[in-house]
């Protein structure tokens, strides 16, 4: 079987493979991972939470005397990314939370990430170290000087072996570009630039140049009276190094080809549906608002995310989407109470997996939701630690709407609100899937045969 | 009626999020502060409908009296705010366009011109119970916050009326404020805003009909 391709449903069987994180019932706010990344080939995973850690796992080497077990992902490095900090002039708070992460390909033995807060990005290399010098002719084993009088022979150092070490250092920092609130990060394919996005501005960078970066797009008014809409997503498309999309608050996704002109404010494709009149509400506007926009590996298909529906965008058409799946419906009869406690605002992420076949998303009750493109099926998991036995298939849930209510099936009313999967990843090319619930990271893989 | 207390509600727990969303680490989201006004329009829509609904409905009847004394805020006492708080104020372009105008951005995203009159002082932030660290400080501000700090719904509830009474609740500051910015344009009245038009509203006097979600959402930013 193709990995990545199939039938969901049928073919697919999700298995527990592997959960980091404590179990405190107490969660420290801190330790809440706030965006999760595969590199381009899925041998590192990268974590980022709200105390401004990076924690790296790496894929253990598929040993043969265990082939029914897929490689598992241990902890590489772990580095304190970004640090609370204070700005005077504006008496505010910088939270350390790690907005994104996004890996650059890999072009020697280090690795590169970029991960940023809400005002400034960082390039960090993580590399290994696994020799060392020693011999020093004018130092000695502790790295102390020697008294010269004592030198009478001449010594090179050697390297030799020690215990690998991987170190984390940061080798560029982009900062005060950002007035507002930076909620995307994105690498282009000619990997010599990417784009920064805030509330109201993207700004292009170069990778080695970190005093100065590029606006691109600005849609900041003139009188902030007039201010209707925001950016609140933006991605390269993974092929063409000219043309990036952002999406709105107010549902709209528009592409840009930077090669039209210096300052992107015109799009060049714009893409809206209409409003369903049957479907309007008082919470409408906000409930229409995009949380993450992602291109597919193909480059031909943008999904976006709002609060109840995932859909899909054909780039060549932009008066409406050429798929709609409904995430959780059952929730549009209680945007009331989900306002009240602030759930209403909750942003989620989408993913596709590696041959676009299927897109992945999050919902509350840590249920997680996949729907096939092609069958049209969908399912949903639940990420939890009572399913956390090794190769345990994960058992399709389902939530009752209303009526008589089944055996295996949880009300609307009984679901846990304060679980939410915001943030998932999926292998670049294997069904290996990451799920990130509160302060804990599933890993799922598809059950081998 | 049903509606209208429902939209009421809403807008108290607008502006009490609002409110609280400056408190919070990180400052003050520029997203999730347009979320809230929008939310705030449509519930304020939604009430205004139905109180003119229930108006149209009661034109036969004798009126009641108001049961509730937050429906009639003292326009006198708007009024003669409005008049001092213009002296007061602070937060100016000037300062602001030297910072690049992030401050003036995020801590009034949503506030129009600034008036010629400047000051450079800063409030201190124990006047603001550390509550105003995303805004520029100003003197029409915090009195509008005072004001905004009393129940919108008490405010909303009244505007076709004016109102005598003491606002009480848990915002009538900002009761008395909507009331005052709305009443005028809700008279049809683009010459409504008070003589002395408040910091963070320098607006001419001739408002574009679509400027209500501005004012409105002025009003509940603004604080």
């Amino acid at each position: 079987m193709i990995p990545g391709i199939g039938t969901l449903t049928q073919d697919t069987l999700w298995c527990f493979s592997q959960v980091k994180g404590t179990i405190e019932i107490g969660t420290t706010e801190a330790d809440i991972i706030s965006t999760v990344e595969f590199n381009h080939t899925g041998e590192l995973l990268a974590t980022g939470d709200k105390g401004g850690r990076v924690v790296i796992f790496q894929r253990e080497q598929e040993s043969k005397n265990q082939v029914h077990r897929r490689g598992e992902y241990n902890v590489y490095s772990t580095f304190q990314s970004h640090e609370p900090e204070f700005d005077y002039l504006k008496s505010l708070e910088i939270e350390e939370k790690i907005n994104k992460i996004r890996w650059l390909p890999q072009q020697n033995a280090a690795y590169f990430l970029l991960s940023t807060n809400d005002k400034t990005v960082k390039l960090w290399k993580v590399s290994e170290r696994d020799k060392r010098p020693e011999g020093y002719n004018l130092k000695d084993e502790e790295g102390r000087l020697r008294d010269p009088a004592t030198i009478t022979t001449l010594r090179v150092p050697v390297l030799r072996p020690m215990d690998l070490m991987v170190e984390a250092t940061p080798r560029r920092v982009f900062a005060n570009a950002h007035t507002y609130h930076i909620n995307s990060i994105s690498v282009n394919s000619d990997y010599e630039t990417y784009m920064s996005a805030d509330d109201l501005r993207i700004n292009l960078w170069n990778f080695e140049i970190t005093n100065q970066s590029f606006n691109i797009v600005d849609i900041k008014p003139a009188n902030m009276e007039e201010l209707t809409e925001v950016i609140t997503a933006a991605e390269f498309h993974p092929h063409h190094c000219n043309t990036f999309v952002y999406s709105s608050s107010k549902g709209t996704i528009r592409l840009c080809d930077m090669r039209a002109s210096a300052l992107c404010d015109r799009h060049t494709k714009f893409f809206e549906e209409p409003e369903d009149p049957s479907n309007r509400s008082f919470f409408s506007e906000i409930i229409s608002s995009i949380s993450d926009v992602k291109f597919s590996h193909s480059g031909r298909y943008i999904m976006t995310r709002d609060y109840l529906t995932v859909k899909v965008w054909d780039l060549n058409m932009e008066n409406r989407p050429i798929e709609t799946y409904q995430v959780h419906d059952y929730l549009r009869s209680k945007l009331c109470s989900l306002y009240e406690n602030d759930c209403i605002f909750d942003k989620f992420e989408c993913v596709w997996n590696g041959s676009d076949s299927v897109i992945m998303t999050g919902s509350y009750n840590n249920f997680f939701r996949m729907f096939d493109r092609n069958t049209k099926r969908d399912v949903t998991l639940e990420a939890s630690r009572e399913n956390s036995k090794p190769r345990a298939i994960l058992k399709p849930r389902k939530v009752c709407v209303g009526g008589k209510r089944r055996k295996d099936e949880i009300s609307v009313d009984s679901l846990d609100f304060s679980k939410k999967i915001l943030h998932t990843a999926w292998h670049p090319s294997e069904n290996i899937i990451a799920v990130a619930a509160t302060n804990n990271l599933y890993i799922f893989q598809d059950k081998v045969n | 009626m049903e509606v209208q207390k429902e939209a009421q509600r809403i807008m108290t727990l607008s502006v009490w999020k609002m409110y609280h969303s400056r408190m919070q680490r990180g400052g003050l989201r520029l997203h999730r502060s347009l979320q809230l006004s929008l939310v705030m329009r449509s519930a304020r829509e939604l009430y205004l409908s139905a109180k003119v609904e229930a108006l149209d409905s009661e034109v036969s009847l004798p009126p009641a009296l108001p049961s509730d004394p937050r429906l009639h805020p003292p326009r006198e006492a708007e009024s003669t705010a409005e008049t001092s708080t213009p002296d007061g104020e602070h937060p100016s372009p000037e300062p602001m366009d030297t910072q690049e105008a992030p401050t003036a951005e995020e801590t009034s995203a949503y506030c129009g011109p600034r008036p010629a009159k400047v000051s450079r002082k800063r409030r201190s932030s124990s006047l603001s119970d550390g509550g105003d660290a995303g805004l520029v400080p100003s003197k029409k501000a915090r009195l509008e916050e005072k004001e905004e700090e009393e129940g919108a719904s008490s405010e909303v509830a009244d505007r076709l009326q004016p109102p005598p009474a003491q606002a009480e609740g848990a915002f009538p500051n900002l009761a008395r404020v909507l009331q005052r910015r709305f009443s005028g344009l809700l008279n049809c009245s683009p010459a409504a805003p008070p003589t002395a038009p408040p910091a963070c509203e320098a607006k001419p006097a001739c408002r574009p009909a679509d400027s209500m979600l501005n004012v409105l959402v002025r009003a509940v930013v603004a604080f």
